[in-house]
């Protein structure tokens, strides 16, 4: 998720002043520019899962839904994050990244701030200190002591420094920021699982952690299909579900990962439109009588369906307690 | 101290200035139009954290809605639907007030950004400047009503100096009628006026002129007072309790036998006066009923010649007049003027004294139409009843009741009174050194536009002179904008009840936001908008109903007497004096004379209440020698004729 905004803020003519007391040589950008997200290096794919609700993937209507339906989250998580080439020196790009999350409950059918977790925002600098010997020389301490500094020329595992093209190491503070988005995201989500009283709405996956991944409170909502867990034939019945119908549960288990059980949701009608809109999948924990406890979010995740999410143009799958919390941290970032 | 409630905000778009400023606040706050408020400036100036004080005069709700159509998409274009939604939109609750008072006051910058609190009683004394007049010692304020917000209950003075002079004065009411705000604002303020205006400034009394219904036909009488009402008197330091000393006057019906008011229920006729004028009286303000074709110079000569020699004085006969003439009422002008009209025709003169005959006619049908005209005040005898100028009490209300007379004698009467006050206040001996002067339907007698009357004139005059004689005017109207902008604009104070959306839209109101302007068009009874010299901006305030009867209430209790004999005229006019008089010793009295003999002998009673009532009120009429039957001459006895003398005859 991108979260831009046009011109330097503060945060970054702090950053700035301080880069520029130290590089002399740094050369500023007219308006700090945000970079867009990288198009994802997986490739879209087919990945097998086992089914574990019956004994093949077929489409089920998810029963007893009317509009009258009740939403049964108490909460919803997301983050943001926002990465702004701030200057470069000797072409190499001096980046700050912000990320944020925030957990927004609901009460009396309005959305606040979570209390007892207040939203993080944390801003970082993502300098190739391997290709800035001028700052390497100085030292990078007196920065440190106001800006954690992440540096974007280190070794990956196979022992190999990036290139010095000014484009992958741009990619690679972008990833960078994206793994920090991640991990405060995850960090709220274990915070709920631990404090919270009620389901809580993530938005997207959740078994990057242990903790979230096993807990009942949390369900996570993934909007985008780079990877699409049905193969062969099941493949036409999941794009092929329609409103107010999901798939049967089966179990994703990622490398390195937790295993969560999940299922898509067509939560609008397809009807010229293309076969992902309104196509959701749901991961929750793993728990018992999995099919009542499929049909059950998925009437929440359905009643959450309204207000829309519009101007948002994700908003055949972004449920408004999801926006509500993009536009919060939007506003405190 | 309660918490803070809002926030300024301000953005490139929508950026507070010196005078407004932007706050947001949640949902449920008790903020609404007419809300005084307080921001606190996060960084000091001067040392000193700044303080800004305003009223909320606008107020925008949006949600994060883009369009109606999302919206109607969302709930599949069932409206029903939308109650069920799991969440509600966020949505904003953003105010625009305009500045009351910055502290410091200089330098005046935009209003900074801050946490945003409702003003407590202290912070509506400040705001207002009210602080500057209600000092230990030097208090001049007068409780007008109470604010109210939140849990913010404050009073609200308006300053004696600017109400009643001499820094500015006069109040103007504007409101729809029959919502019993205009004439309940002025007997709630007279009360408060008569109970707090300050001792060192010197005694105040009032006069109204009662233009319609009976509403001021009362003012004595107790009313009933709601519980919650009482709790803002004593908020206000108000008695609950009617006008202690009110005094009434009005004419007779034209046919001079029952007083021409509201209030002529023989249980309040106790402090009810006639109001009656003679010839002298009438013919100083004969301007007030002839038009400009009558009194051309010519005939304004004739007039000032009769009012300078011949009225009150003897007039000898001369070769045209036939014989001497004094002249003390109508009818005697009447024959004054006839007999000179005749002596013209017999000796086919063309001017007397030079005065043509065709002046001389035409100021003669002039003024004889005036006892017509103004009959029941204007009496043929030349009787005078009049207010007590010279001796007016202190907290004292005196009612002229002129409700049901015609336009002219309205005129007149109004025109004599504010004269006759003001020559008392430039002499220093009216009784009383304020006297406030209240007049209703200002639409009629102030008009915008019109032909330029007397009446008119007189209003204007007082509105731009009176402050510093201590004549002060309460005027109410319905529709404002009609009436000369120099009245209303020379009235320090203005209140205003439920306005009319069409006046509402005149270009008088312009500088109210849209949001005060509704709220005017839907103001409760008791709730009133106030202009006042010290507020920078339009207040509102609640008043309580005021303690003395209303006009409908006390019309049921109290009929009007219809018109009745004149012996009962004359019994329920001189028992008030002495209460042993009965009806058959007025029969008794009043056979023999005509009704203007009886009306006459009233009337002189009435205006001498002397010690024995029923010995001069007989001695007023004059002697009358019962009627003897004649004897009848004894008849001399008839010698009777022999019946048989063939000569007798």
């Amino acid at each position: 998720v991108l979260a831009s905004s046009s011109g330097p803020d503060a945060a970054s003519r702090a950053a700035l002043r301080l880069l520029m007391r130290r590089l002399p040589g740094v050369s500023v950008m007219d308006g700090a520019a945000s970079v867009e997200p990288f198009a994802a290096s997986d490739p879209p794919a087919l990945r097998a899962a086992s089914v574990i609700e019956g004994t093949e993937l077929r489409a089920v209507r998810v029963p007893d839904f009317s509009p009258e339906a009740k939403s049964g989250f108490g909460a919803f998580l997301d983050g943001t994050q926002k990465v702004q080439i701030i200057a470069h020196h000797g072409g190499m790009p001096i980046v700050i990244g912000t990320v944020s999350a925030a957990v927004r409950i609901r009460v009396d059918r309005r959305l606040t701030t979570w209390a007892q977790e207040p939203p993080r925002v944390e801003r970082k600098i993502y300098l190739p200190l391997r290709y800035l010997p001028a700052l390497a020389e100085l030292g990078a301490d007196g920065i440190q002591a106001s800006w954690q500094i992440v540096d974007t020329s280190t070794a990956d595992k196979s022992g190999e420094y990036p290139s010095q093209h000014p484009a992958v190491l741009l990619e690679r503070a972008t990833r960078a920021v994206d793994q920090e988005r991640e991990q405060l995201e995850d960090w709220m989500a274990e915070a709920w699982c631990a404090k919270g009283a009620t389901p809580i709405f993530i938005d997207g996956g959740i078994s990057r952690s242990a903790s979230v991944a096993s807990s009942s409170l949390a369900v996570g909502v993934i909007k985008s299909h780079r990877t699409l867990y049905v193969e062969g034939d099941a493949l036409g019945i999941v794009l092929g579900l329609r409103k107010g119908e999901r798939s049967s549960v089966f179990r994703v288990s990622p490398r390195s990962r937790s295993a969560v059980m999940s299922w898509y949701l067509r939560l609008r009608g397809v009807a010229g439109r293309d076969p992902l809109w309104g196509l959701v999948r749901v991961e929750v924990a793993e728990r018992e009588r999995l099919s009542d406890r499929a049909n059950e979010i998925s009437r929440w995740i359905m009643a959450e369906t309204t207000p829309l999410s519009l101007p948002d143009g994700r908003w055949d799958k972004l449920a408004y307690g999801v926006r509500d919390c993009e536009e919060f941290l939007r506003a405190i970032s | 101290m309660i918490g803070a409630l809002g926030r300024v905000v301000a953005t490139e778009r929508k950026p507070n200035t010196p005078h407004e400023f932007h706050f947001w606040t949640a949902i449920s706050s008790p903020v609404g139009i007419g809300t005084i408020v307080r921001v606190d400036g996060a960084q000091p100036m001067d040392g000193q954290i700044p303080h800004i004080y305003g009223i909320v005069v606008e107020g925008f709700s949006y949600t994060d809605l883009q369009s109606p159509m999302h919206d109607v998409l969302g709930h599949d274009g069932l409206p029903t639907l939308a109650g069920f939604a799991s969440t509600e939109r966020a949505e904003i609750r953003l105010y625009t007030a305009a500045v009351l008072r910055q502290i410091p006051e200089e330098p005046l910058q935009p209003v900074p950004m801050g946490q945003v609190f409702l003003a407590e009683e202290a912070d509506v004394h400040v705001a207002l400047r009210m602080d500057s007049y209600l000092k230990e010692g030097a208090n001049t304020g007068i409780p007008v009503g109470v604010y109210r917000a939140g849990g913010t209950d404050a009073v609200i003075y308006l300053d004696a100096d600017f109400l009643l002079g001499p820094e500015a004065a006069h109040l103007n009411i504007t409101g729809v009628s029959g919502l019993a705000t205009k004439t309940s604002a002025v007997e709630w303020l007279l009360a408060s006026l008569f109970k707090h205006f300050p001792e060192e400034k010197g005694s105040i009394a009032a006069v109204c002129f009662n233009v319609k219904g009976p509403d001021l036909c009362y003012l004595d009488q107790p009313g009933k007072v709601e519980q919650s009402d009482e709790a803002l008197y004593e908020k206000l330091g108000v008695e609950p309790r009617p006008f202690q000393k009110v005094e009434y006057f009005a004419p007779y019906t034209a046919k001079g036998l029952a007083l021409n008011t509201f209030r002529n229920n023989e249980e309040l006729l106790d402090n009810v006066t006639p109001l009656t004028w003679g010839l002298r009286e009438v013919l100083q303000y004969a301007e007030v009923l002839l038009n400009k074709d009558d009194i051309d110079a010519k005939a304004d000569a004739l007039i000032d010649f009769i009012t300078e020699n011949v009225v009150d004085k003897e007039f000898p006969s001369d070769g045209i007049l036939t014989k001497n003439h004094r002249v003390q009422s109508f009818a005697e002008l009447d024959a004054w003027f006839r007999d000179i009209l005749q002596g013209l025709e017999k000796k086919n003169g063309e001017s007397w004294r030079t005065h043509h005959v065709a002046t001389i006619r035409k100021v003669r049908n002039r003024l004889s139409n005036i006892s017509t005209r103004c009959a029941g005040l204007v009496t043929d005898s030349g009787a005078v009843s009049d207010l007590p100028f010279g001796s007016f009490g202190d907290k004292t209300v005196y009612v002229v009741d002129v409700a049901n007379l015609e336009e002219d004698a309205q005129d007149l009467i109004f025109a004599r009174i504010v004269s006759k006050l003001r020559e008392h206040l430039e002499r220093r001996d009216l009784g009383v050194k304020h006297l406030v002067v209240f007049v209703d339907e200002l639409n009629k007698y102030a008009p915008g536009d019109g032909p330029e009357t007397y009446v008119r004139k007189m209003l204007l005059d007082i509105a731009e002179r009176g402050r510093y004689l201590g004549l002060v005017l309460f005027s109410a109207q319905q529709f404002r904008s009609q009436v000369h902008r120099r009245v209303v604009g020379n009235s320090g104070t203005a209140l205003f009840g439920r306005m009319d959306p069409d006046e509402l839209s005149t270009p008088g109101y312009a500088v109210l936001s849209p949001a005060t302007r509704t709220k005017l068009a839907t103001l409760e009874k008791g709730q009133l908008m106030i202009r006042h010299p010290h507020f920078t901006q339009p207040i509102f305030v609640r008043f309580p109903r005021p303690a003395v009867m209303q006009g409908r209430e006390g019309s049921e209790r109290y009929p009007q007497s219809n018109e009745i004999s004149l012996e009962a005229a004359i019994l329920r006019a001189l028992r008030p004096l002495d209460p042993t008089i009965t009806l058959p010793w007025v029969q008794e009295i009043t056979a023999l004379y005509t009704e203007q003999e009886v009306i006459r002998a009233r009337n002189a009673t009435l205006l001498a209440r002397p010690h024995d009532v029923k010995a001069y009120f007989s001695s007023q009429f004059r002697k009358i020698i019962p009627a003897q039957p004649a004897q009848r001459p004894m008849a001399g006895s008839i010698r009777s004729v022999p019946e048989n003398d063939p000569y007798g005859f």
